[in-house]
C-alpha cells in the first residue's frame, strides 16, 4: 500500500531552540495514527507545519506519492490537510452553515446560494452522525457539537488527512464515544486521521499505530495491536517513571475544615453534604456538565448561589472572589490561559500578585522577585528566570506558577482545583499531584475536580460522584475499584 | 522527585539568550522613541535656527505640558484596557469651575480642590460604570464627553468666565522660574510620581494584572472594579487640573477649550508604546511622545507650513510608529 503521507528529515528552528530536529512521520490510507509526546516534544510544531501554518527549515513531505509545501493553511486545506485544533477554530457567532462553507460557499455572481448552503451543510452533518440544525448558532452548541462540527468542516473540505489534536480533552466519555464512531466511519472510507492524545487509553482503543515524538526526534513507530501501553509511555518519558502519584498513605481523620451544608444554584446544581478535612484531598468525579465547576465557582463566590458552608466551624460568606481569598479559599481554575494567568507578564508578577492585597503597599520590582522565589523553587518551575513572560512557560510550568500565587500568598486553608491537569503530560501531572499532595499534607483541605477517573482514584482519599447536578455517591478509592465508580459517573446509579 | 524538576528556576542558556534578546528589544522599543525624539530635535535645530532658543523651548514645553498631564492620566486607562473619551470635556468643565469659584470669591487651594474633585467624580462615575455594570469605557466616556460638555455649556449658557484670581493664581498656569514653565515643572512631577505609583506600588502592579487579564486578575481575588474606577477617577481628576491651569494661563475660562483632546492624549500614549489592549506600557514612553508630537507641531510652525500639513504629518507619524512597535514586538514574541 502507498502511504498518504510521508514526512522525512523535518527539521524547525526557532531563536535560541530547536523545535523539530529530523522527524519522521508516516501515514498510510486509511489510517488511524496518534501522535504521541509529552508536552513540548513538537507535535503541534509538526502538525503546524504539516497544515501550512509554519515552514520547514529541512525535510521534505510526499503526500500521496507527491511533493507537498502548503505555503499556508489555506493551501494545506485545499490540498486535503485539514487540522481540527484544541481550541476549535470557530466562529462562535455564525451559524453552523456559514462555519462549514466559511469561504468557500456556492454562490452565484456576488449573492451566496443559501438554501443550496443549507443542503451542503446539513449533508456533512449526517455524515457525522450530528442531529442538531445548521441554522443553529456555534456559540449555543454544547463543546460536543462544536468537536463534530468541526469535523464536518473537515468533510466538506474532502480533506484526505484530517488531524485532530486532543479532541477528548473538552468531551465527556459518552460524547467521546460518538466523535471515535465518526474517526471509524472516516477511515473507513479511506481517510487518514492524525490522532493527538495525552490519554493512553484512547489511544489504544482507536490508533492502528503510533509515532512517538521526544525533544522534536521521532523516537519510535508502533504498532499498537502488538504494542503495551507501558513501552510506548517509556518511549515517550524516556525514562521509567511512574504514571501518577499514588495514594498509599491512611486517609486523614478529625473534624472536616470546610463543611458543605448545601450548594444551590437553581437550574444548575444543589449539592449537599460534602465534608473535607485538614489534609484530605476530595475528589469531584462526574461527566461534563455535571456540576463539577458549577460547584467550585460557587464556593469562590464567583457566581450566584445559595451557599450554606462552614470554614472551621464559622459560617463561610463569600460574596464574591476577593472575599473569598481573604477567607483562606484558593481557586485553580479550569483554563489556565484564560483565567489563570496574566500571560504577558512575568513568572514573578503573576506569582506575586495575590500576595500584595496587605501592607506594605510599596512594592519594588525586587520584592516581588525575593517573596516569590521560595514557592517557585520549591514548586520547581522551570523558567529562563523570573522575569520570563509566564506566556511562554509550558503548560504544567504555567499551572505551577498558578500555585506559587497561592503559595506566596500563604494562608491557604481549602484549595479548590479544577481539571489542573488538563493538557499537561505524564510526567508533569505526576508532578502537579506530588505538589498538591505536598499542600495536603501541610493541613490544607483540597477539593479536587477532574474528568481523569484515574488521576482521582490514585489522588483522591475520597471520591464524591455529581451527576446531573447532584452529588450522588461517595467512593474511598482504596476500597472500590475504579470500574464501579465508573458506572456510576455514568449512570448516576449507586452500586 | 526526579533531578530535573528538584531545582529552583533554572536557567537554560537558550531561554536566557531569548530573553535577553527581548530584553533588548523592550530597550529598542522605548530608547526608539528617545533616539527618533532627539534626531528630531537636531533636525529642528538645523532647520530652523530659533527652535533651539530659551524662549522658544519653554514656550514649547509651556503648550505640551496640559496635554500631557492628561496623557498620563490616559496612559494609566489604556493600562487597564480602558480608555477615556470624555477627557476635553471634563477638562473644559474643571477650567470652567475654577473661574466661576475664583469669580465668586472662594479662596484659590479649595477652588483648585474642587475643580480637580468634580473631574475626579465625572471620572469615577463613568469608571465605575463600565466596572459595575460591565459597559466599554469607550461607550460609557463617550456620553461622557457629550454631557460633560454640555454641563459645561450650561454652567454660563456658553460664555467664557472671567476668572478674577490672584496673581500667585496666575503665576501657577502662565508662570516661569528661568526659563522653566511652572506648567512643565508639574507635568514632570505629575509623570515622576504616576511612574513611582505603577512600577512602585501594589496599585500599580494591580493595574497592568487587571490590563493584562481582568479575568486572572479577578479570581486572584483582586479589586478589580475598584481599581478601574479609582483609575479612571485619576484621569478625571488630572483632566481637570489640566483644564485649571488653562484657566489660571488664560484668566479666562472656556466653555469650549480642549476640543478634540482625548484624540491627541490618545495619539501620545499609542505613539508612546503603551499598548491598546492593556498590561504593557508605561508614562515614560507617553511622556517622550508628548514631547515629540509638540516638537513636530513647533517646527511645522516654524518653517511656516500651515497647520493643516501639521495634522497630516502628525497621522503619519502615528503610523510609522505602529508599524515599528508592532514589528519590534512581533520579533520579540518569536524569540
Amino acid at each position: 500500500m502507498t502511504e498518504r503521507l510521508r514526512m522525512t528529515g523535518i527539521v524547525k528552528r526557532f531563536p535560541g531552540t530547536v523545535a523539530l530536529d529530523g522527524v519522521e512521520l508516516s501515514v498510510l490510507p486509511g489510517e488511524v495514527h496518534c501522535l504521541l509526546g509529552e508536552n513540548g516534544a513538537g507535535k503541534s510544531t509538526l502538525m503546524k507545519i504539516l497544515a501550512g501554518s509554519y515552514q520547514p527549515d529541512e525535510g521534505t513531505i510526499l503526500l500521496d506519492g507527491r511533493p507537498f509545501r502548503p505555503a499556508t493553511p489555506h493551501a494545506g486545506l485545499a490540498a486535503g490537510i485539514a487540522v481540527i485544533y484544541q481550541e476549535l477554530d470557530l466562529l462562535p457567532d455564525l451559524t453552523v452553515a456559514q462555519n462549514l462553507l466559511l469561504g468557500r460557499a456556492p454562490r452565484l455572481g456576488p449573492f451566496v446560494r443559501r438554501g443550496r448552503r443549507a443542503r451542503l451543510a446539513r449533508e456533512a452533518l449526517d455524515r457525522v452522525g450530528a442531529a442538531f440544525p445548521v441554522t443553529a448558532r456555534v456559540r449555543d452548541l454544547p463543546i460536543a457539537a462544536q468537536q463534530l462540527t468541526a469535523i464536518a468542516k473537515a468533510l466538506t473540505a474532502d480533506a484526505r488527512v484530517i488531524v485532530m489534536d486532543e479532541p477528548s480533552a473538552t468531551l465527556s466519555e459518552s460524547e467521546l464515544r460518538a466523535v471515535f464512531d465518526v474517526i471509524r466511519s472516516l477511515t473507513a472510507e479511506g481517510r487518514s486521521v492524525i490522532f493527538i492524545s495525552h490519554r493512553m487509553e484512547e489511544v489504544m482503543e482507536i490508533g492502528d499505530r503510533a509515532t512517538v515524538l521526544r525533544d522534536g526526534r521521532t523516537a519510535g513507530v508502533y504498532d499498537l495491536a502488538s504494542t503495551g501501553r507501558d513501552e510506548i509511555v517509556a518511549a515517550m518519558i524516556g525514562e521509567a517513571r511512574e504514571l501518577v502519584g499514588a495514594t498509599g498513605r491512611p486517609a486523614p481523620e478529625g473534624e472536616p475544615l470546610l463543611s458543605v451544608e448545601r450548594v444551590h444554584v437553581p437550574g444548575l446544581i444543589d449539592v449537599r453534604g460534602i465534608d473535607v478535612r485538614p489534609g484530605e484531598v476530595v475528589g469531584l468525579a462526574g461527566l461534563g456538565g455535571a456540576g463539577r465547576t458549577t460547584l467550585l465557582r460557587a464556593l469562590f463566590g464567583d457566581l450566584k448561589a445559595q451557599v450554606t458552608a462552614r470554614l472551621d466551624g464559622r459560617p463561610l460568606k463569600v460574596p464574591g472572589p476577593a472575599s473569598a481569598v481573604r477567607a483562606g479559599l484558593a481557586l485553580v481554575p479550569e483554563s489556565r490561559k484564560e483565567q489563570g494567568l496574566m500571560l504577558g507578564l512575568s513568572v514573578s508578577r503573576n506569582a506575586a500578585i495575590s500576595a500584595l492585597g496587605r501592607p506594605p503597599w510599596l512594592l519594588p520590582g525586587r520584592l516581588g522577585r525575593r517573596i516569590t522565589e521560595p514557592a517557585l523553587a520549591s514548586l520547581g518551575v522551570k523558567a529562563a528566570g523570573p522575569a520570563q513572560p509566564v506566556g511562554q512557560l509550558s503548560g504544567g510550568n504555567q499551572q505551577k506558577v498558578v500555585l506559587a500565587k497561592w503559595i506566596t500568598r500563604g494562608g491557604i486553608r481549602v484549595l479548590l482545583l479544577d481539571e489542573p491537569t488538563r493538557g499537561l503530560d505524564v510526567g508533569a501531572k505526576a508532578d502537579l499531584y506530588r505538589q498538591v499532595r505536598h499542600l495536603a499534607d501541610q493541613g490544607v483541605a483540597v477539593l479536587l475536580a477532574s474528568s481523569e477517573l484515574n488521576e482521582l482514584t490514585a489522588n483522591a482519599d475520597r471520591i464524591q460522584v455529581l451527576y446531573e447536578g447532584r452529588n450522588v455517591a461517595c467512593f474511598d478509592p482504596r476500597v472500590s475499584p475504579e470500574s464501579v465508580i465508573a458506572h456510576t459517573v455514568i449512570t448516576g446509579a449507586t452500586p | 522527585m526526579t533531578a530535573s524538576i528538584g531545582s529552583t528556576v533554572t536557567a537554560t542558556a537558550g531561554k536566557d539568550g531569548a530573553a535577553r534578546s527581548r530584553r533588548g528589544a523592550d530597550l529598542i522599543v522605548k530608547s526608539n522613541l528617545l533616539l527618533v525624539f532627539l534626531a528630531l530635535c537636531v533636525v529642528a535645530s538645523l532647520l530652523a535656527p530659533q527652535f533651539l532658543t530659551g524662549r522658544n523651548i519653554a514656550n514649547l514645553l509651556q503648550q505640551s505640558s496640559l496635554t500631557g498631564i492628561v496623557a498620563i492620566g490616559m496612559t494609566m486607562v489604556v493600562l487597564t484596557a480602558g480608555i477615556d473619551l470624555s477627557v476635553g470635556s471634563v477638562a473644559a468643565f474643571g477650567g470652567m469651575t475654577i473661574a466661576l469659584l475664583m469669580a465668586a470669591g472662594v479662596p484659590v487651594v479649595p477652588a483648585i480642590l474642587v475643580s480637580v474633585a468634580a473631574g475626579a467624580v465625572f471620572g469615577a462615575f463613568m469608571g465605575g460604570l463600565s466596572a459595575y455594570l460591565s459597559l466599554p469605557s469607550f461607550m460609557t466616556t463617550l456620553a461622557g464627553l457629550t454631557a460633560v460638555r454640555g454641563l459645561t455649556y450650561l454652567l454660563t449658557d456658553g460664555k467664557p468666565a472671567e476668572a478674577s484670581g490672584s496673581e500667585a493664581f496666575q503665576l501657577l498656569g502662565g508662570g516661569f522660574i528661568g526659563y522653566v514653565p511652572i506648567v512643565g515643572i508639574i507635568f514632570v512631577a505629575i509623570t515622576v510620581l504616576a511612574a513611582v505609583v505603577l512600577r512602585g506600588t501594589t496599585f500599580g502592579e494591580y493595574v497592568y494584572a487587571v490590563g493584562s487579564n481582568k479575568e486572572a486578575a479577578r479570581l486572584s481575588g483582586l479589586p478589580v472594579r475598584g481599581l478601574i474606577t479609582t483609575v479612571f477617577a485619576v484621569s478625571g481628576a488630572l483632566a481637570a487640573l489640566a483644564g485649571v491651569l488653562l484657566t489660571s494661563r488664560l484668566t479666562v475660562g472656556q466653555p469650549t477649550a480642549f476640543n478634540g483632546l482625548e484624540l491627541d492624549a490618545i495619539a501620545a500614549v499609542v505613539l508612546g508604546g503603551t499598548n491598546l489592549f492593556g498590561g504593557r506600557g508605561g508614562v515614560f514612553g507617553t511622556f517622550v511622545a508628548v514631547l515629540l508630537l509638540s516638537v513636530l507641531r513647533n517646527l511645522c510652525n516654524l518653517l511656516g507650513l500651515g497647520s493643516f500639513f501639521q495634522m497630516v504629518v502628525t497621522g503619519l507619524i502615528l503610523l510609522v510608529a505602529l508599524v515599528l512597535n508592532m514589528l519590534i514586538e512581533r520579533r520579540g514574541a518569536r524569540a
